[in-house]
């Protein structure tokens, strides 16, 4: 039988992939890059930043008087300081989905009695905070906190509360259960960004090099088409892409005791996606450029935006609005978006199908330009 | 431009630099599509049969292709298996190759650690591996101690001998003058003159092929610019 496509598509991922095991020094960078990253942000890690108008919900489930003109003095509290907005859900349901779509990043919950409680001084709220960002999870934390702090020196003040009763106690609780680690919350953004780098820059690189060293040439002369050349060497960084990220899975989970709730298969059938979908923008994007250095330069002037805007550190929906549309042009979004739930929040195929299309839509897109422009950029 | 070469010849193409030499060599390896005209190589169009004329032609370009990180078994056999070649041909094909180029006692050490004559022999030997009918030797000697040239240009004689035809570009004109049997004299994507190398000696009156390469294409300095900066006001 005639060997085809595929077999010459397997011949070159293998040779990339034996070139790149020995040079050590490409073996090594691969390995310590993410690691150094996972590390450095893994025990530097929180700090808040200027973040404003986080959308943050009451659920009143009293209803009383007193209730009433706390939650009053609570939203313009939280709203004077531009620190949030206050959306008033009137099912908790509605606000625990509302969440976990990442519409809002905290529930504030007055449970029935508590005006009665607070003048006994028994009086208590509940908050259901979002853990996926750890960044904005301490903004959050803090920040109610912070308001209901001053309610109560308020309240004790100028309501003529007694100095012990008008306490309002705040029970914080996340959507995980347990205690997790913050780092829990960044594991999946890091494991996508190793794969920015080994997918992305890894393939523009390997052309490149090839055409300086003039061994492109050497296998555009032998009857191998120029679909299995870049289709063997997207699966090459593909490889790559995965070794790294399971390297920091169990890194995570050795060092900071990063726990997987999700379904392994949905979470590699995610990387799988997002590695295509990178290596493809990464093709098209240095078609270009005939030489490493700029096909350097563009990798990285997409890369660090890319790994910025992508909400591996910073929510999508905190940023300015022209900014979050160049954020849901890029295929990162949408793999942290997924992979993130599957991971931490187990999620099913089902809750996470419309990032997933969007990531095979956009690895059939981006390699339908850039098989052509590959063509093109050879034979020019 | 129109030439022919014979079965079984070394064809000497020679021409200062920008005459179009590189461009044409990359056309007849259907590496460029060429804007007009045509080409066959072993009787293949070169544009309508690319895959059979890539599978008749063997090259050695200036630049090495073979890749330094792994070893002459690994990349004779990753470009045998571009051939289909089956693995136990190839594999007895790669020891023969190994052992014609005398790279069998480092056949298990990256190429990287190699000089660079011991590479341009790997680099024979990869061009051979399918059996090619047809081998394009571009500069094949450039860069080579005087030892290493030595062992290249007898090896060509070899591959004249094994009833391959060659096509031979260098600058090096004694190395014309001593392997070719036709030579193609080109300046600015033109041939100026093609003819046996010895009654082009004797139309111009001269005992050296240097001398009618000279005065056909000048003795002023060719500063040519590449294509892409020429064309951005440099």
């Amino acid at each position: 039988m005639q060997k085809g496509s595929f077999y010459h598509l397997y011949i070159v991922m293998k040779k990339d992939l034996t070139e790149f095991y020995r040079v050590r020094a490409r073996l090594v960078s691969m390995i310590m890059l993410p690691i150094l990253l996972m590390l450095l942000f893994g025990y530097m890690f929180p700090s808040s930043g200027s973040i404003t108008h986080i959308p943050i919900a009451i659920v009143n489930q009293d209803q009383s008087a007193t209730a009433i003109q706390v939650i009053n003095s609570f939203t313009y509290m939280a709203q004077s300081g531009n620190a949030f907005n206050v959306l008033t859900y009137t099912s908790l349901a509605q606000a625990q989905q509302a969440l976990l779509q990442g519409k809002i990043y905290a529930i504030v919950i007055f449970r029935p009695g508590f005006g009665e409680g607070l003048k006994s001084g028994a009086a208590a709220v509940q908050v259901i905070v979002d853990q996926m960002n750890p960044t904005l999870d301490q903004v959050v934390t803090g920040g109610i906190q912070s308001i209901f702090s001053q309610l109560n020196v308020q309240l004790s003040l100028s309501q003529g509360f007694p100095a012990q009763a008008g306490t309002i106690s705040v029970n914080f609780q996340g959507l995980i259960p347990g205690s997790p680690s913050s780092f829990e919350f960044l594991a999946p953004g890091f494991i996508a960004m190793s794969m920015v780098m080994g997918g992305l820059a890894g393939l523009a690189m390997t052309f490149s090099r090839e055409r300086e060293l003039g061994t492109l040439d050497g296998m555009l002369m032998t009857p191998i088409s120029r679909f299995s050349i870049v289709m063997g060497k997207a699966m090459a960084q593909a490889v790559r892409g995965i070794i790294s990220g399971v390297m920091i899975v169990i890194l995570a989970i050795i060092l900071f005791g990063v726990k997987i709730y999700g379904n392994i298969f949905l979470m590699s059938l995610i990387i799988f996606l997002g590695i295509l979908s990178f290596t493809g923008l990464g093709l098209i994007a240095t078609s270009f450029v005939s030489d490493q250095e700029s096909a350097q330069m563009i990798m990285l002037m997409i890369e660090m935006p890319m790994i910025f805007i992508s909400g591996i550190f910073y929510p999508v929906l905190q940023l300015p609005l022209w900014l979050r549309d160049i954020a849901y042009m890029l295929p990162l979004s949408y793999t942290v978006s997924a992979f993130r739930s599957v991971m931490v929040m187990n999620a099913p195929l089902s809750a996470v199908w419309p990032d997933v299309l969007v990531l095979i839509v956009y690895s059939l897109v981006t390699f339908a330009i850039a098989i052509p422009l590959f063509q093109k950029m050879v034979t020019k | 431009m129109s030439f022919k070469v014979s079965k079984g010849e070394i064809f000497g193409l020679v021409g200062p630099n920008g005459a179009g030499k590189s461009t044409l060599l990359k056309m007849l390896c259907t590496v460029l599509r060429p804007t007009s005209g045509k080409g066959y190589v072993e009787g293949h169009d070169i544009v309508k049969e690319a895959t059979e004329v890539r599978r008749s032609i063997g090259v050695v370009q200036e630049k090495l292709i073979l890749y330094s990180p792994l070893t002459p078994i690994e990349n004779l056999e990753f470009f045998g298996n571009l051939y289909n070649m089956d693995s136990k041909i190839l594999r007895a094909k790669i020891m023969e190759l190994l052992d014609d180029v005398k790279l069998m006692t480092v056949k298990d050490r990256p190429v990287g650690t190699f000089s660079t004559g011991m590479r341009q022999r790997l680099n024979i030997a990869r061009a051979l591996l399918h059996d090619p009918r047809v081998v394009i030797l571009d500069e094949p000697t450039n860069g080579l101690d005087p030892q290493s040239v030595r062992w290249v240009r007898d090896f060509i004689i070899k591959l004249k001998e094994r009833g391959l035809t060659v096509v031979l570009t260098t600058h090096d004109m004694y190395e014309i003058d001593e392997l070719a049997e036709v030579v193609a004299i080109m300046d600015r994507g033109q041939i100026l003159e093609i003819g046996n190398k010895d009654e082009l000696k004797s139309r111009h009156g001269v005992d050296k092929i240097e001398d009618v390469f000279l005065s056909l294409t000048g003795r002023e300095l060719r500063d040519e610019l590449s294509g892409r900066l020429r064309g951005r006001g440099w």
